[in-house]
């Protein structure tokens, strides 16, 4: 209740959320009432006279707590941070400032990607603190990530003091340092006196949360921080915030309706928009409405319930010409996907009528002709595109999308039914596992409404079923800086902590990133992380075959890229130095009974990890993988 | 209605250099035998010869590399699997040439 209460009268929740939030912990909504009403004076207290309830209040204070007093009005609840001295008063300020929550991540690469699964999965602000610029270059992965990605999280690391040491090149100083991150951020600036930080910050969670979303960065020198006395407006981000909800041109609109209900094939492409407007439903109900499948291409999320009947699949190497099913759409929308194109030839051919629905217009057109752009917020698009195609319905054309709808079904049962062969596998019961074993024995554990954070590079994931409405959910990476999965489940779980939440991460990913394990155990988040290890990059290693085939390193067996056995790693024993239970397994029957020890300790909330042992296959692999004969213990003359 | 069944390379929940492989090759140097037809067009729909060309092993090792595509989202009958697995054992067999680049 005190964090409650401080966050109530610190104005970085309403009136409503208050309530709402003593009533979940239990207390009765007459009680409730009752203690926001002994509180209305207090909080009219606070700040200037008549700004009370203005959402604006002057504060005077050192330059740190103006960062803090800031950070609550933008409706921050965590901080991730790795500690350093020049951000003493900062650290100051928490001391009474319960509300805001500093979590000490011990690298900043696994802790920027905690704090981007905690914004992935709550929608609530937050920030990431480096140390100088040091610190920062240990956070560039996961700014690239939430670049790509389209993360909203903020970023901040200070700069040398300006009083005497600054402009010498000296310890942790690099020139123009707000410079380096620029290409990754919508917005990087440099508070230039101390009773601009408050501003500064302002400003970057406004565009950090403005869509389409992105990482933003903020930079000071470190005395700023020191400086005492700082008189300076704290306003509560609500004042600020755009609230940048576009609905799509009309006229555009009714093109795209026209198009659609003309279709002889219209398909959909799905993508993040949704899951950041939560409007999948909307999405399966013009979908429904016309009878038209639906795919997607690479995205970090299941945009769609892939059990649903009209849905055809992920897009086969990045085109729609090589999904099985349907082989010739004349109409495509897509719904908020950035089409990541991994190829020459564009996702959609010039063959095909396309529509692009969504905020993110600075991607829109650049390889895919566009017949209609409908820049939006893919929910209110979406609602004016349902009620447009509603308005265009006659009976011969909800005839033919019934049709249509029955023909995708026969297609998606059928393809559904091949999907469970997998199982068939002659090597199905052999150990070390086959990948896509692990992953069916996961997915038999699964709760019905699990989180699976997927790291694992070279695996594909099947036999979930995910389905954003209620269902499971994926948490994939489209960024691809390595290492992100672990902090990535640590962070989910602190924004989901009534949901299972189940991390698969590939022995190389997992290697990059393995930290965010030390911030489980301590805060107790209860995740289950299962380790691929089959000692090795089989990513790697079959694409490098793929070009050199019939070359020396096939001939010879001397690859030099993709070996990691020999020590091989213990992943059980890596997760132990961090407080976290694990354990090593080589079977079916071991993986099942892991399983089993690992929901009894999240049930009693200890975090839990199984380096399952995956076997090498495919091209090449020898049983024993040669290893580059570099022994410097040929070279040692002196036993030191 | 019948659908034509091909090798699908799932990207939705797939790594991301899978894509890279969308530069398709032409299928040259095929023996012909029984297979040969479904085995090209299922495999070449997604990926060329290169990762596999010099891969020999027998009937239960070339059925087990397909099942793992069908891992990968391979949309694929029984039918057809046992055909490309007999076509592959009977052209790179344990006992077949190393292909020529």
């Amino acid at each position: 209740m005190r964090e409650l209460v401080a966050r109530y009268l610190s104005r970085s929740i309403s009136r409503r959320s208050f309530l709402k939030g003593l009533t979940v912990s239990g207390v009765s909504l007459a009680a409730a009432k009752s203690v926001l009403e002994s509180l209305v004076p207090l909080a009219h207290a606070q700040g200037t006279p008549g700004a009370a309830g203005s959402g604006v209040k002057v504060f005077q204070g050192t330059g740190g707590e103006c960062f803090a007093e800031q950070l609550i009005a933008s409706g921050v609840k965590y901080v991730f941070g790795n500690s350093a001295f020049e951000d003493a008063q900062f650290y100051e300020a928490l001391v009474d400032r319960p509300q805001l929550k500093y979590i000490l991540t011990p690298h900043e690469g696994p802790g920027a990607a905690m704090a981007a699964g905690y914004v992935k999965a709550s929608g609530e602000p937050t920030i990431v603190m480096q140390a100088a610029v040091v610190g920062l270059m240990n956070a560039m992965g996961q700014i690239y990530n939430a670049h790509k990605e389209q993360t909203p999280v903020v970023f901040y690391s200070y700069r040398t003091d300006q009083t005497r040491r600054a402009g010498r090149d000296g310890f942790e100083e690099v020139a123009n340092q707000e410079q380096i991150v620029q290409p990754l951020t919508k917005y990087a600036w440099l508070a230039r006196r101390a009773d601009m930080i408050p501003e500064t910050l302002r400003r970057a969670f406004k565009a950090a949360w403005t869509p389409p979303y992105g990482p933003t960065y903020v930079s000071w020198h470190s005395d700023l921080s020191d400086e005492k006395g700082v008189r300076t407006e704290i306003i509560a981000q609500e004042k600020v915030d755009p609230r940048m909800r576009v609905r799509p041109n009309p006229a555009e609109v009714e093109r795209a309706a026209q198009l659609l209900v003309e279709a002889k094939m219209p398909l959909m492409i799905v993508g993040d928009e949704l899951y950041h407007t939560k409007s999948v439903a909307k999405a399966v109900k013009l979908a429904e409405l016309l009878g038209m499948p639906v795919a997607q291409a690479r995205q970090m999320y299941a945009n769609f319930p892939t059990g649903h009947p009209l849905w055809v699949g992920g897009l086969p190497v990045a085109r729609i010409n090589s999904l099985t099913y349907p082989k010739e759409p004349d109409v495509v929308i897509n719904v908020g996907n950035k089409l990541q194109h991994q190829s020459p030839a564009p996702i959609v051919g010039r063959n095909v009528k396309f529509i692009d629905l969504r905020i993110d217009s600075v991607s829109m057109g650049n390889v895919i002709i566009t017949d209609v752009p409908l820049v939006a917020d893919v929910a209110y698009g979406l609602d004016d595109l349902t009620a447009a195609v509603e308005g265009l319905m006659t009976p011969a054309l909800q005839e033919k999308a019934a049709e249509r709808a029955q023909e995708v079904r026969r297609f998606s049962q059928q393809a559904s039914a091949m999907r469970a062969l997998v199982t068939k596998n002659p090597d199905w019961n052999r150990n070390p596992m086959l990948a896509d074993r692990v992953t069916w024995e996961v997915a038999q554990f699964a709760d019905k409404d699990a989180i699976i954070v997927h790291e694992a590079g070279s695996v594909n994931l099947h036999s979930f079923g995910f389905n954003p409405l209620g269902g499971r959910e994926l948490f994939f990476y489209y960024g691809a800086h390595l290492g992100s999965g672990v902090g990535t489940a640590a962070g989910v779980k602190l924004a989901r902590p009534n949901q299972q939440v189940i991390c698969l991460v590939g022995d190389g990913s997992f290697i990059f990133g393995p930290t965010a394990l030390w911030n489980m155990a301590r805060l107790e988040l209860p995740v289950i992380t299962v380790v691929y290890n089959n000692h090795a990059y089989s990513g790697p290693h079959s694409r490098v075959i793929d070009k050199t085939a019939g070359g020396r390193m096939v001939q010879t067996g001397q690859f030099y890229h993709d070996y990691l056995g020999s020590p091989d790693m213990n992943m059980a024993h890596i997760a132990r130095g961090f407080g976290v239970d694990g354990e090593v397994v080589e079977s079916a029957a071991q993986l099942k009974a892991a399983l089993a020890r690992a929901r009894k300790a999240t049930v009693e909330g200890r975090p839990y990890l199984i380096d399952a042992q995956v076997a090498r296959v495919g091209v090449a692999w020898a049983e024993k993988p040669w290893i580059p004969p570099i022994r410097v213990a040929q070279e040692r003359t002196r036993k030191v | 209605m019948r659908f034509r069944h091909r090798l699908l390379l799932v990207l939705f929940l797939s790594a991301l250099p899978l894509a890279a492989q969308a530069q398709q090759t032409k299928p040259i140097g095929f023996p012909d035998a029984p297979g040969r037809d479904v085995t090209l067009q299922l495999c070449f729909q997604c990926h060329g010869d290169g990762m596999w060309r010099d891969y020999r092993q027998d009937r239960r090792g070339w059925e087990g590399a397909l099942y793992r595509m069908v891992g990968r989202g391979a949309l694929w009958t029984e039918d057809e699997i046992n055909a490309m697995a007999g076509y592959l054992a009977a052209t790179y067999g344990p006992q077949a040439g190393k292909a020529s680049k």
